[in-house]
């Protein structure tokens, strides 16, 4: 069975294939929506976002260039439109009610910890780091992007995009310390 | 705590280097120099293990994100239906995909062989579930104008594991494993080799769940990691 490349959809698309368009919106809707809901912390704004993401991809599917994949493009764009919706409803704020939510609704890392689950600490850490911390690990670790990719659906340098990981990484380690498992590092 | 790797520009470097190398990602030449690293350096591989632990759960919180409802479909058609479409520039499309072609064939070539060969073990499940999936598209899509049919609520039905294989493992054996256990890949390679493995219907409990990856576990000569997805 031949599988139609994303670039191939983003032709159709360009001459205006709604098939096309849904065929690439089902292929990458998930990841897109789970990549911006990390960011937005909002089901609701999440799935306003991919559909904006999409319809920009439908506006400009004629002006796509090879510089970057599909996947990569889509990311980039999402992430501009998830953060300009952060900055909107002002991103400490946002995080603050979220941080609060997380206290009522869920176990923190410590709590997590006494039940003897070291992936549940992991996973409460991961949803407590700061919104820079968690678009670079999910990139990184969920996304599996490269150094490069980062630069680009970021907009930072190459070396940034790795010293910002490490202090996530870092970040993570300390707050798992905190919660009183202690891995070695840092 | 004194961190002798970050106070060792060198290390340093190479450490920074070690979550692209777990994510696969990463060029031929600076894959080798983070293996000769490691080879001799066992704060390094230490950390690399917290690398690819973090990685792990990092997949399974994302994983246990669910998906968009189908009202993000609907508002994107909407949307497209409401806006009169420009004469398209095809030309410059086409123009702009070889050049794309090229690049993509660049990044295949850059691509570790068990990476390549993850995503082509992967790629007969992944080709069946698209073929379905476009089919269900296409009868859906007759008439003027958009429909998006009622798309598969969010509700998982089925039971999953998330879960890796060993580098050593024969492909006779992973099809006797799933065989065994009377399991399908859905979805992967992810991050690191993961793939999401059906292990049952969602009438399976979490304990059941739970009891399944156990025992696949128990399997280490074939599955280097397991745990229960959403």
């Amino acid at each position: 069975m031949h599988t139609e490349s994303d670039e191939d959809l983003v032709k159709r698309i360009a001459s205006g294939d709604r098939l096309a368009m849904k065929v690439l919106f089902s292929r990458h809707q998930v990841r897109v929506y789970r990549f911006v809901l990390r960011l937005v912390r909002d089901e609701t704004l999440a799935e306003d976002v991919i559909s904006d993401v999409f319809m920009d991809l439908w506006r400009q599917a004629d002006r796509f260039e090879a510089r970057a994949s599909v996947s990569t493009w889509l990311l980039a764009i999402a992430r501009n439109k998830a953060w300009s919706l952060l900055r909107k409803r002002r991103d400490a704020e946002l995080d603050e009610d979220y941080a609060e939510s997380l206290e009522d609704d869920a176990d923190g890392p410590e709590t997590v910890l006494q039940k003897q689950d070291k992936g549940l600490a992991i996973r409460a850490c991961l949803e407590r780091l700061s919104a820079d911390h968690r678009e670079v690990i999910d990139l990184v670790y969920y996304h599996e992007t490269s150094v490069e990719e980062v630069a680009r659906i970021v907009g930072i340098p190459e070396n940034t995009v790795k010293t910002r990981l490490f202090h996530a990484r870092k970040k993570l380690g300390e707050m798992l310390k905190a919660a009183g498992i202690d891995r070695g590092w840092p | 705590m004194n961190d002798s790797i970050a106070s060792d520009p060198k290390r340093r470097e190479l450490e920074e280097l070690l979550p692209f190398y777990a994510n696969g990602r990463i060029s031929d030449a600076d894959k080798r120099r983070v293996e000769a690293a490691l080879a001799g350096d066992a704060e390094l591989a230490a950390r690399l293990d917290l690398i690819r632990d973090d990685m792990a759960e990092t997949v399974l919180l994302n994983e246990s994100l669910g998906a968009p409802s189908h009202n993000a479909l609907d508002k994107l058609m909407a949307g497209i239906e409401a806006e009169p479409r420009q004469v398209p520039l095809l030309a410059r499309a086409q123009e702009g995909s070889r050049g794309f072609l090229g690049w993509l064939g660049g990044l295949l070539a850059a691509q570790s062989p068990r990476r390549l060969a993850y995503a082509s073990a992967a790629a007969i499940a992944l080709i069946a579930l698209q073929g379905v999936a476009i089919t269900g598209l296409a009868l859906r899509d007759g008439g003027p104008g958009f429909q998006t049919a009622s798309a598969p609520g969010t509700r998982p039905s089925e039971s999953y594991v998330l879960l890796s294989f060993s580098p050593e493992a024969r492909a006779g054996e992973i099809a006797s494993f799933f065989k065994r256990f009377d399991a399908s890949v859905v979805d992967g390679p992810r991050a690191n080799g993961f793939f999401k493995v059906r292990v049952g219907d969602a009438s399976l409990s979490s304990a059941q769940v739970d009891a399944i990856a156990a025992r696949m576990k128990g399997e280490s000569a074939i599955v280097s990691f397991v745990a229960p997805a959403p």
